[in-house]
């Protein structure tokens, strides 16, 4: 087995040397990289939210799924949470709200993937579709809603432009869901029957445990955490846009796949899908300080994914995976 | 066809075969030599090494030791391609036709027929054609729009053949082609083989059926452990015959069967009935005590345990676990009754090849494990244990199960059970793939768990290990329980008869 | 080991023998055969009937006018959907393992670009076509590649090739519109025979071409066989992994070819290519409940395409918002997948 640890290694060593290497080169390159206001902005605005809904993607892939509908659930999130808002509900009891709508999509792809058995892709897919439809009816045709500027309550904005202790809430928000996501995939039970059904299901069914229940608990989880992101989006910008929660989607399967790259026997897991966002969300933010065309930000960035896909894969290939 | 004036020349000849995985001798100096226009026979018991010695013929393995010669000619690297380009044609299962295809496609994969001077195809000239080979052959005809995944296993047999013969075989290789047929198939089969024979065609048939095999062959080649230990002509010799050559008297002593006096019934079962499965099943199961079931593939045997750990649910007749009647079809209900089940298909079912063997082990006792928190060191210490119990030859409890031998691999999926403290083991195939040595310790396990106050079933199709092994045997028939035989006072000539239908040729179709 | 190998041996896997005992029973094959024509009578019948409703609230519906128009307006999803099929049925149905293409609409985007910056560089349209074609093409190569040499999933490959292809239309466009006018391209977009726009006639054309080599050529044949069943197109002497690269490449191509339509059609290459990307998954993936087997079919992607259409159109002309028709799209492929899945389900009980 010397060969498969060895390529295991190289692949680790690949995800936190090609981090390390655009770290420097930008360090280099670009001016005002490495002040804090920049290493701040690119936390907050590259790295915060996606890192949450990478993090809910996770889940889905750890447990041998995907979620093409996390977009959808941060979409719902957000309507409830301004809808709430709106209607001069308490800014908590709103955010409940939101958290509720989010989880209603994963509640709707658990009866798909667990009750009926459908192909997560297929099923996230149609929800995807359903989502933004239903979001059209709701808002007349796609109009986006608004929170006037002057009835905006002071909690409200505090998601996503507070500080506690000099630092954003977002970031602090992330950084739990960040922890809690870790504990509960590497170290509960459910993360690791999770883990099992994503690796082998039959197994799991096989050892008298309830494969339909955790692929459901699964995907309402997920759904859940990306509800948080539609929580802190509205908070930020205070308006809901129909449909705009898809644009992290390929991003967020991205940085889960890179980060299966990190892991010793490639499984999803959540520092290395940590890893995975800040790689590029530090590409996206050094490129565009180099002074390089603005629009070479997402080639880089493509073929970075490419090539850590790559390696990871190859390495896969060679301990006889895949 | 076969060219018949060198009728009685060997057309495979194999010399001493050895062959080896990892430590594990499969093949250990064994001959066989197919003469041109027999039928040839092989028979021999799960793993005598049946099935690597055809894979050698496939060009799917080499052999260490010894030589393969087809056609007068010794290869040393022959490649399933090549083998097919020399005339030997294997028939497989149904597994490798395309389920989307009708029955004309499958047939001309890869050699399709076109309108002539276009690039487009004929599929009326394919449909004609297959229609016409299936009747001329089989007598069989399809529905011209019938689709792979519409047709029974029979039909999709009967598909797999007529590929082969599509290509003109100087030599045919059947390996179980009754293990899903219905007499009346199985009968055309047999037609459809003496015919090519008359033509010239050589084949090889493999078979549990000795009923067959007598019914059928010119000459039968037994194996055991690895080696031929006969090479008869089948007029000079009968089922029962056969049977005694395939048991091994050598191992008998193998097993270490401790005396335990059974305990309180934990298990019963009665008129316990899955339609169109199997029917009017009851048996006990006391603690402490080993129950052997054994059956040919469409017993019921099978059905019986799956049912029995909730995979299926039965439609008639009532399951006791320590008194109390079981409702409901549920494998999390039946392990929280303490009962265990380690399946045949340990690679897909019993351990999860990706994950560690800590993983592996403690995956049915989590709770045991966690407060929401797994406590990863009690896990690993309680896998350590079992480890060292078990004798689990691996890395480390860090090391992913597939790199585990077979045998290893086997002590995790029962090591998980005795993490879940589990009473009722019920063993499917429990020793399928194992080398000699790691069948010993299973072995060993078995009598220990009953030892320590299990009741364990094991549900077998190799006789002298259920013989050494438990303490009672049942034989599964046709959906029911045929026979009952205690361990210690029957042969293993005696079930193999009931078992595979000796007494009457054909008798297990249905 | 045992995976790849052409031939396994009955003793090896009495399990499947017993599989195959199991699921032989002729009465569930034979339900599974009405139920899978009741599947594709319901969709023709929604097909028909919503054109009925349509042509019934509104007149001009019905018109040869407009049904031209939809063709025309269904050429560039519907080519896309057309490559995207090829790659299904190499990859095999499962989508995240099996036959996927996330670069397809991407891969349009830049083709067009290309197209539209060599017009605007004073090259002519022969060179411009060239440009477009052999940019699908090389994307196409890359795909191929990436899933049959590196082995990365198609769906991983394909949603990285995919940034990487868009980002680089970025760079040439510096996201802009690039207008490119030439008399090929007005010749294009213009309308035809009949009333009926030129682009009805090249979808028309080329499907009928696809349709031709995938399904009545011995190679389409053997495309299914890779895709449905690797293992028996191995067994039957086929080279699978080319099989696979090649379906990349011919997808990577239809996303040229639908680049130089939607040059034509737009009057030159503008940004938000990516838009296209699910509702063209949609579209492909919903063409096989226009099979008689349920399979992906060239015909049965195109009949999507059109169904997708007259859906837009209808909605337009009965003044109801188009968005709805992403909705509907979700719901019929969440009602089809569930009844394919129940059904498979009541057979193996």
């Amino acid at each position: 087995m010397a060969l498969p640890s060895f390529a295991h290694g190289l692949a680790r060593y690949a995800l936190v040397a090609a981090l390390a290497a655009v770290f420097a080169l930008f360090a280099a390159l670009a001016p005002g990289f490495l002040s804090g206001a920049n290493l701040l902005s690119v936390l907050v605005n590259n790295f915060a939210l996606l890192a949450i809904v990478a993090i809910a993607m996770t889940f889905a892939v750890s447990a041998g799924g995907i979620d093409l509908s996390v977009g959808t659930a941060v979409d719902f999130s957000s309507f409830a949470f301004v809808s709430l808002v709106l209607a001069g509900q308490p800014v908590a009891l709103a955010a409940l709200g939101g958290l509720a709508g989010g989880a209603l999509v994963g509640l709707f792809n658990a009866v798909l993937i667990a009750g009926i058995g459908i192909s997560p892709f297929l099923a996230t897919l149609g929800t995807l579709f359903v989502g933004r439809s239903v979001q059209q009816l709701l808002t007349n045709g796609g109009n986006p809603v608004y929170l006037p500027p002057a009835g905006v309550p002071e909690a409200f904005r505090f998601l996503g432009h507070g500080a506690l202790a000099g630092i954003p809430v977002p970031l602090i928000v992330t950084a739990l869901v960040v922890a809690g996501a870790w504990v509960v995939l590497a170290r509960t039970r459910f993360g690791r029957v999770a883990l099992a059904t994503g690796i082998q299901a039959s197994v799991v069914r096989y050892s008298g445990l309830r494969l339909p229940r955790i692929t459901a608990a699964t995907y309402v989880l997920v759904s859940t955490i990306a509800a948080v992101v539609g929580l802190i989006l509205t908070s930020t910008v205070t308006v809901y846009i129909p449909s705009s929660g898809n644009a992290f989607l390929l991003n967020a399967i991205g940085a889960t796949f890179i980060g299966t790259t990190f892991d010793p026997h490639g499984r999803p897991n959540v520092p290395g899908t940590v890893l995975g966002v800040l790689l590029l969300g530090v590409v996206a933010n050094g490129l565009l300080l180099s002074g390089l065309n603005f629009y070479w930000q997402q080639v880089g960035t493509g073929l970075l994914i490419f090539s850590v896909l790559a390696i990871g894969f190859a390495n896969r290939k060679a301990a006889g995976r895949v | 066809m076969a060219d018949t004036a060198k009728s009685g020349e060997a057309i495979i000849r194999l010399e001493n075969i050895v062959k080896r995985f990892g430590g594990a001798e499969a093949l250990s100096g064994a001959s066989l030599t197919v003469r041109r226009g027999s039928v040839h026979g092989l028979v021999g018991q799960n793993g005598a090494g049946k099935s690597t010695l055809i894979k050698l013929i496939a060009g799917l393995h080499r052999a260490d030791e010894g030589t393969v010669e087809i056609d007068g000619k010794a290869y040393d690297r022959l490649t399933p391609h090549l083998v097919e380009e020399l005339g030997v044609h294997f028939i497989h299962q149904d597994r490798l036709l395309v389920p989307t295809f009708t029955v004309g496609e499958a047939l001309f994969l890869g050699r399709e027929l076109r309108f002539p001077g276009t690039p487009f195809l004929d599929r009326a000239g394919m449909r004609r054609k297959s229609a016409e080979i299936l009747e001329r052959y089989f007598g069989l005809s399809l529905p011209h729009s019938a689709l792979i995944a519409e047709l029974s296993a029979a039909e999709k047999q009967i598909v797999q053949i007529t590929r082969a013969l599509i290509a003109n075989p100087k030599v045919l290789v059947f390996d179980e082609p009754t293990a899903a047929l219905v007499r009346r198939e199985a009968d055309l089969l047999f037609q459809l083989i003496r015919r090519l024979s008359a033509e010239g065609v050589t084949v090889l048939y493999i078979s549990h059926y000795l009923g067959e095999i007598v019914d059928l062959c010119d000459t039968v080649t037994v194996l055991r452990n690895g080696r031929d230990v006969a090479t008869l002509p089948v007029a000079e010799t009968s089922a029962a015959d056969i049977g005694a050559l395939m048991v091994n008297r050598a191992i008998g002593e193998l097993y270490p069967k401790p005396d335990v006096t059974p305990g309180e019934v934990v298990l019963d079962v009665e008129n316990l009935a899955l339609a169109g499965r199997f029917e009017a099943v009851s048996f006990r199961l006391r603690k402490g005590e080993v129950l052997g079931l054994t059956g040919l593939v469409g017993s019921g045997a099978k059905e019986v345990v799956r049912s029995l750990f909730g995979l299926d649910r039965p439609t008639g007749g009532t399951v006791r676990i320590k008194g109390e009647t079981v409702f409901s079809a549920d494998p999390a209900a039946a392990t929280r009754r303490r009962l265990a089940l380690v399946p045949e298909d340990r690679r897909r079912d019993g351990v999860a090849l990706d994950l560690t063997v800590t993983e592996n082990t403690t995956l049915a006792s989590l709770d045991r494990f966690s407060r929401g928190i797994i406590d990863r060191s009690a896990e690993r210490r309680q896998t350590e244990n079992l480890v060292k119990r078990l004798e689990i030859k691996t890395d480390g409890v860090d090391a992913l199960v597939k790199t585990l031998s077979g045998g290893n691999q086997q002590k995790v999926a029962i090591a998980k059970w005795l993490s879940r403290q589990s009473e009722i083991y019920l063993l499917d195939e429990p020793t399928v793939g194992v080398d000699i040595a790691a069948k010993v310790e299973i072995y060993r396990l078995i009598g220990e768990l009953a030892e320590r106050g299990a009741a364990v079933l094991v549900l077998s199709s190799d006789i002298e290990e259920l013989l050494g092994v438990t303490d009672r045997i049942l034989v599964f028939f046709r959906g029911s329980v045929t026979r009952e035989f205690p361990s210690s006072e029957t042969s293993p000539g005696e079930i193999l008869a009931d078992v595979t239908g000796a007494h009457e040729t054909l008798r297990h179709a249905g | 080991m045992l995976v790849d190998a052409p031939y396994i041996p009955a003793s090896v896997i009495e399990i499947e023998a017993q599989k195959a005992f199991e699921t032989g029973k002729p009465g569930p094959a034979f339900g599974r055969q009405l139920a899978t024509i009741a599947l594709r009578g319901g969709a023709l019948a929604v097909f028909i009937g919503v054109l009925v409703v349509f042509s019934v609230t509104a007149p001009f519906f019905l018109t040869v006018g407009n049904i031209g128009n939809v063709l025309g307006q269904s050429a560039i999803a519907g080519v896309l959907a057309i490559g995207l099929t090829i790659v299904i049925i190499a990859g095999g149905s499962n989508v995240v393992t099996g036959g996927i293409d996330l670069s397809l609409a991407a891969n349009m985007g830049l083709s067009a670009a290309v197209y539209a910056s060599l017009v605007q560089a004073g090259h002519g349209d022969g060179l411009a076509i060239l440009g477009a074609l052999g940019t699908g093409l090389a994307i196409g190569a890359v795909n191929a590649a990436a899933v049959t040499l590196a082995g990365i999933v198609p769906l991983l490959a394909t949603l990285a090739v995919m940034n990487v292809v868009a980002g680089l239309e970025l760079v040439l466009t510096q996201n802009t519109v690039v207008p490119a006018s030439t008399d090929f391209l007005a010749a294009l977009s213009a309308g035809g025979p009949f009333g009926i726009p030129v682009l009805a006639y090249i979808l028309l054309g080329f499907t009928l071409v696809v349709a031709a080599i995938v399904q009545y050529t011995p190679l389409g044949l053997r495309l299914y066989a890779v895709g449905a069943f690797p293992d028996a197109a191995r067994a039957a002497g086929l080279p699978v992994k080319s099989f696979v690269a090649g379906s990349f490449l011919a997808s990577g191509l239809c996303g040229g070819l639908a680049g130089v339509l939607s040059v034509s059609y737009l009057s030159g290459s503008t940004t938000g290519a990516g838009d296209m990307l699910l509702p063209v998954v949609v579209t492909a993936l919903l063409g096989t409940v226009f099979s008689r087997r349920l399979v992906p079919t060239i015909t049965g992607t195109l009949l999507s395409a059109l169904f997708v259409g007259f859906l837009i159109n209808g909605f337009q002309l009965l003044n109801i918002s188009s968005t709805l028709v992403s909705g509907v799209q979700g719901l019929l492929i969440l009602l089809v997948v569930s009844a394919t899945t129940l059904l498979g389900r009541k057979e193996n009980a």
